[in-house]
This record gives structure tokens, sequence and C-alpha cells, in this order.
């Protein structure tokens, strides 16, 4: 994939996103997640450090109808990302901060978020669960660090 | 008592103490740190203990009286402190899940 293309989530790719079904691995799902219809490829390969192989990857939910280049003609079923777009964004800035914190223990908190609801409240009440779930199996101290932080990305 | 009924219980005793080495060794890379990764450490430990200590217990009636005695007497000592670190774990994620 040319590192100047802009990708965007087709409405499958944001229905996939927000389901809380097996169909793309966690790996797809962590790039799937860091589309946001304005950055370039070559910006996501430098964001994204969490997404292994972000290329390939990207390709692959290319190949599975689940990303597109922006401003190709989409068919109805395959329109441009709705109103979503900025709760996955948040969803993102958490993993995001998540695999700063925790590094390669990120990965169930990232899931975890990736499975909620994208609204404030109920990214707040995944932070609470997330925290809980650090403190006992991650790192005691690193649990209130990212309640904290992430209270501030959701603006709480 | 009946050697052999001996012998069974002993066997099982062995064969269920290392299905608790392979479960604590296994679970362990899901707790990577953590106040349940702390604990898990030395319970991974005991358990590891009790393997080797359970492996001897067929040969338990080859061993002077005294040494059985402190056998005996060390796993006392390390099944409560066992039980001892499985109550505090419990109650600690018990209070943390209510909190």
């Amino acid at each position: 994939m040319q590192p100047d293309t802009v990708l965007v989530r087709t409405p499958k790719g944001d229905e996939i996103l927000r389901g809380y079904g097996h169909e793309i691995s966690a790996n797809q799902r962590h790039a799937l997640l860091v589309v946001d219809g304005k950055a370039t490829v070559a910006d996501l390969e430098g964001k994204a450090f969490w997404v292994s192989n972000l290329n390939s990857t990207l390709d692959e939910l290319r190949g599975m109808g689940l990303v597109q280049e922006e401003g190709l003609t989409t068919s109805p079923e395959a329109g441009p990302v709705g109103e979503a777009a900025p709760q996955l964004q948040l969803k993102a800035q958490l993993a995001a901060l998540a695999k700063e914190l925790l590094g390669s223990n990120a990965d169930q908190i990232i899931k975890k978020i990736e499975e909620t609801d994208g609204t404030p409240g109920a990214l707040e009440q995944a932070l609470l669960t997330c925290k809980k779930i650090i403190k006992l199996t991650i790192n005691e101290g690193l649990a209130d660090t990212f309640l904290q932080r992430g209270r501030k990305v959701i603006g709480k | 008592m009946d050697t052999n009924v001996i012998t069974i219980l002993n066997i099982v005793a062995i064969l269920i103490m290392f299905y608790c080495l392979y479960l604590v060794l296994t679970l362990k890379s899901s707790i990577p740190g953590g106040m349940v990764g702390k604990q898990w450490n030395m319970l991974t430990l005991l358990v590891a203990l009790f393997s080797v200590g359970y492996l001897t217990t067929p040969f338990f009636g080859q061993l002077p009286t005294e040494i059985q005695r402190l056998v005996v007497s060390g796993i006392f000592v390390f099944g409560a402190v066992y039980v001892l670190i499985t109550i505090r774990l419990i109650f600690n994620v018990i209070r943390e899940l209510t909190e």
C-alpha cells in the first residue's frame, strides 16, 4: 500500500469495530481502530506502533472490505465513516495510552476498551474496570495513572 | 492400613499436585504482576515445593522416623502458609472488585 494513501473505514468496518465478535484478529482490530480518514498510511505507521505489520494488516482489511481509500466512490453499503468516528478516536487514544503505560501487557486492556460502547460514560466505566484489572494483574503502581490519564482523554 | 491403598492415595496426590503445578505455571503468563501477580509467584514456589515433596512419599517408609516427622511438620507449616496466602489473595481481590 502506498505511504501517501489515506484510508477510511467502511460501514462494515465500523460495524465490526463496534461489535464483540471475533471476525478479525486482535491485531486487525487495532489497525482498524487507528484508521481515521485523515492520516496517511505513513502517518499511521509512525503513530500506531502497537500494531504489528501495519501496512500488510491494512491491506488485509482493505481486502476484507473493512477499509477503503479516501475519496473512492462507494456503494450505499460502503459509505464513509459516520458519527461513530469521534468515539472510535477516543478508543484509539485510550488504546495508545494503555500501550504506552503497559507495553506488551496492554492487550487485555486494549481489548476491553475496544469492546466498550464509545460513549464517554461507558468509556469511564471501562476505565474503572481496566484500572482494577491493571491493579490486580499487571502493575499496582500504574493503575491510578492509567485511570487519571484516561479520564483526561475522555474529558472527565 | 493396606499398603496398596496408601500407594494409590500417594499416586493420586502426586498427580493432582503436578496438575496444580501445570496450572500455576500456565496462568503465570496471564498475570505478569500486580496484586495477584506478586502472590502468584509465592504460590508457584509453594506448589513446586509440594510437588517435589510429594514425589518422595512412595519412599517415605524408608526414611528415619525423625526425618519423617520433620517432613510432615514442614508440610503442615508450608500448607498453612499456602492457605494464608490464598485467603489473603481472595480477600484482596474481593475488596478491590467491590470498592
